[in-house]
């Protein structure tokens, strides 16, 4: 319950920050530490170096740019799920922002934070996932590259980040006149998803569906997208909700479980979203 | 019996395994004298005076040298109802390195070294006749003792063993225990302790045979509850109950939760066939509490004795101490017994103080657990006032130069009969009795006076707890719609802190039916360490609960008091449980494992469809 021993600096710029991460290969960056401080304190996760970021206040926004909206990655869950620009311009963000935790926890992890912990449990993840989201990373040297949500959730705890990179913003795209669903099944308020399942359906563009905690990272539901195309039903294409997943076994509840838990809960968030 | 019988109910039911979960976890210092001599073992304990006898027993630590205090205790859930060798290894440390030795312990290792509770495996059979009108009454118990006894870990069950009839009639009644060793924590007290698990095997089973025969849940009970009562009188478990009416809180509690409506709108989900359905669930409890006649307990091979104590001292300026015996950890004593000596004496309630928890300040006592504190420690404290009152009518007499016979004792003051204006006060007698000036021969000065009480009987609470559930039957996810809860606990001293203890008592049961468990894989590791994993509900999780009540005042005791610290989780478990199968109940859904968590659910309704485990 106490971590290993640590060095801890607090940056004073992202620059600063890559430098440190750039000069010690198990430094790792510190920001509202709800992920990484539990892993530390059960000592699965020893780095030598803290590098705290969590005081780079130009990291913190939401605005709309070039057409997207750009979440600064150090933005408080709390913040998101209260951004008004969320709430109208890609409300199923802030929704799933408000589900994460508990007001604690909300009010100190961050977006960025719970993206580059990757954990397939978490809810921030899936939702980028069904949006089609950016990542924006940033490496030594000023060097910047944009990733999308399918790629950057490499595996479980794997994100597309170097040792020496940040990520800095997170853009989803705007979906005015899309209806929207995020399902959380999980049995207390603070706990993480036992199954998650994000979707959004209509203005024209062909109905997204991802799942949390249903394999090693956030998953596209693509049998269920699949048979939507082909006119499918919410209740037939549900059926498929599984496929393609590696759901866990845990106490809070059976793969096999999970398995038919994803199906009640795609039918439900489809129809929720097709009626939004 | 069971081989005549018209109609025989067999029922087997897992009581899973739970971790108290004190809010304050374990905390131990222990402090050396050196120029004394002496030692102060604080401890997060619900026994300070216990804990004291066995350090001293164990160190050679002579028991003038040790104080023991418990002070403001985090919670306790029986947890801390247990002399622990961290208590004892700081104490032998303390006292060999002359210096303070301070432990406490993470929530990790609270799940993993603090006594766990429950964990039985039933057999549950009733006798009954055609009509479902019940003659006997049999149990087998399997109990999971853990890997070895801890204070009274094999005693847990047996406190049980009476209520296996809960508050209904027979003729017959038998239970069995048998304790078994395994590779896990030890099971020892946890709130209701026995009782939760005797009334869960009864509440069910009397809902299978209701079902068997054709009854209603409310039929079945109303036609089987012993007749109410106000002298003592016999159950077939072989108690001798203190009073009761236990028709009357069922009556209530129907009318608090809108039976009919709730039947009606039952009906309507039923027939659209709609994902989500109602269910109803009763459970009409009786305990026994108030631990204990010490005799009762020598039977039971209990080491300590079920007395209590209490000193009240009257300052020279009318203020009153009262050292009580027991040792709260949250259940407001320090108001109770207040309330107690105040209307006693008639003192203005901020003038009473009460200590406890600290072997120095109340040195005799035994400490709280088994809902005992008010029906044995308030007596003790009740009886102490009334040796105050006594003594003053003495002081009061000598210097009024009347006869004791010839004073009237109303609100703290002593008038002589047909002479109203003639009139002492406690305060002012308190004065007399500290300047002893003029006191009678013989009477020794200073007003105070110390009560020590062994009850005769336990005392027993009883009521009706009613519980509608919302279940998603796609999902097996189970909510709590309504939760009513008529309680008779005898005379009410504090109504808000019986209150209080009803709504956590039944939110800690639904937990028991609902969410917690702990589990160990084959290797003996337990998997629910940590309080993500061991699923404590937390506020958001939980019902709002309607509360009514009866006052039906025990025979045990002169306060009429009985106990109000376990009813909750005695009662709630089983009418949740029987909700759930209520509501799966057209689904041909009949047992339900506990906790009702969402899978259990599902499969529970995938086998009734036919389908596999």
């Amino acid at each position: 319950m106490i971590p290993a021993p640590f060095d801890y600096v607090r940056a004073e710029s992202v620059d600063q920050a890559i430098e440190l991460l750039s000069g010690n290969d198990d430094a790792k960056i510190i920001a509202g530490g709800h992920s990484l401080l539990p892993l530390m304190r059960l000592r699965l996760a020893r780095p030598a170096l803290l590098v705290d970021i969590s005081r780079l206040a130009d990291l913190a926004y939401v605005r709309e740019d070039d057409g997207q909206v750009a979440i600064g990655a150090l933005t408080r869950h709390h913040d998101v799920a209260n951004s008004e620009a969320l709430q109208e311009l890609a409300p199923i963000v802030a929704y799933a922002a408000s589900l994460i935790g508990d007001p604690q926890v909300r009010h100190v992890g961050t977006i960025g934070g719970s993206c580059a912990h990757a954990d397939p449990a978490s809810d921030m993840p899936t939702v980028l996932l069904a949006l089609g989201a950016e990542l924006v990373v940033l490496g030594p040297k000023g060097t910047s590259r944009r990733v999308t949500a399918a790629d950057f959730f490499k595996g479980l705890f794997q994100p597309d980040l170097a040792s020496n990179e940040v990520l800095s913003e997170i853009r989803v795209p705007k979906t005015t006149g899309r209806g929207w669903s995020y399902l959380k099944f999980h049995r207390r308020a603070q706990d993480w998803a036992m199954v998650g399942v994000a979707a959004l359906a209509g203005n024209g563009i062909g109905p997204a569906v991802a799942l949390t905690n249903m394999g090693e990272r956030p998953l596209r539901a693509a049998g269920v997208e699949e048979a939507l195309a082909g006119g499918a039903d919410p209740a037939t294409a549900a059926e498929r909700a599984d496929e393609g997943t590696s759901p866990p076994s845990d106490t809070f509840g059976s793969a096999e479980y999970r398995r038919e838990l994803s199906k009640v809960l795609v039918r439900r968030a489809l129809e929720e979203a097709m009626s939004r | 019996m069971f081989a005549d019988a018209p109609v025989v109910v067999k029922e087997r039911y897992v009581i899973q395994r739970q971790i108290p979960t004190p809010i304050e976890t374990r905390s131990v210092l222990a402090a050396p004298s050196p120029a004394q001599g002496d030692f102060t073992l604080w401890s997060s304990t619900q026994i300070p005076h216990i804990v004291k006898v066995a350090m001293t027993l164990g160190l050679g630590i002579s028991e003038s040298k040790l104080r023991v205090i418990a002070p403001r205790v985090g919670g306790g859930f029986g947890s801390k109802l247990q002399v622990y060798p961290e208590e004892m290894l700081s104490l032998a440390l303390a006292k060999r390195l002359g210096r303070p030795i301070k432990w406490t312990e993470t929530r990790s290792e609270n799940y993993l070294a603090t006594h766990h509770g429950r964990d039985q495996i039933q057999e549950m059979e009733l006798a009954a006749d055609q009509d479902g009108r019940i003659r006997g009454y049999r149990a087998r118990i399997l109990v999971n003792m853990g890997g070895y006894l801890m204070i009274i870990t094999p005693g847990t069950p047996l406190l049980g063993a009476f209520v296996y009839c809960g508050p209904y009639g027979g003729e017959a009644y038998q239970v069995e225990f048998t304790g078994v060793f395994t590779n896990t924590v030890p099971t020892d007290a946890y709130r209701g302790a026995g009782r939760p698990e005797a009334t869960y095997a009864i509440e069910r089973a009397i809902e299978a045979l209701a079902r068997k025969v054709g009854k209603d849940p409310v039929e079945i009970r109303r036609m089987n509850f012993l007749q109410p009562f106000t002298e003592p009188t016999a159950s077939p478990g072989g108690l001798q109950l203190d009073s009761g009416n236990y028709g009357e809180t069922l009556d209530q509690a129907l009318e608090l939760l809108g039976y009919e409506d709730l039947l009606k709108e039952q009906q309507i989900r039923r027939e659209h066939g709609e994902a989500k359905q109602i269910g109803i669930g009763f459970s009409t409890y009786l305990e026994m509490c108030g631990l204990a006649p010490s005799r009762v307990l020598a039977s039971l091979r209990y080491a300590a004795g079920g007395w209590d104590a209490a000193e009240i001292r009257v300052s020279p300026t009318g203020k009153v101490v009262v050292a009580a015996g027991t040792s709260p950890h949250g259940q407001g004593h320090a108001t109770t017994f207040a309330q107690i000596v105040s209307e006693d004496l008639g003192i203005p309630i901020e003038d009473v103080e009460v200590t406890f928890g600290d072997t120095e300040l109340s040195p005799l006592g035994m400490d709280t657990y088994g809902s005992r504190s008010i029906s044995v420690g308030g007596v003790a404290v009740h009886r102490a006032a009334m040796k105050v009152v006594e003594k003053a009518r003495k002081i009061a007499a000598h210097e009024l130069e009347v006869a004791e016979d010839d004073l009237e004792f109303d609100a703290g003051t002593f008038t002589v009969r047909g002479a109203p204006d003639t009139a002492k006060t406690i305060p002012e007698i308190a004065f007399a009795a500290w300047t002893a000036h003029n006191l009678p021969d013989g009477l020794e000065p200073n007003l105070e006076s110390s009560a020590a009480y062994d009850p005769e009987n336990f005392v027993f609470p009883y009521g009706a707890h009613i519980c509608a559930v919302e279940v998603d039957t796609e999902t097996g996810e189970v909510g709590v719609l309504k939760y009513v809860a008529v309680d008779d606990v005898g005379r009410i001293i504090n109504p808000q802190i019986v209150d209080g203890q009803v709504q956590g008592g039944v939110i800690q049961g639904i937990a028991e039916a609902l969410f917690e468990e702990a589990v160990y894989d084959e290797n003996g590791t337990l998997l629910t360490g940590t309080l993500t994993s061991y699923q404590v509900p937390a506020a958001s999780e939980v019902p709002s609960i309607t509360l009514g009540r009866s006052e039906t005042w025990s025979t045990t005791n002169e306060l009429g008091v009985k106990g109000v610290g376990e009813t909750g989780t005695i009662a709630s478990p089983p009418a949740v449980i029987n909700a759930v199968i209520d509501a799966l109940s057209d689904l041909g859904v009949s047992d339900m494992e506990r906790p009702a968590t969402p899978e259990r659910v599902w499969r529970a309704i995938r086998r009734a469809r036919g389908g596999a485990a």
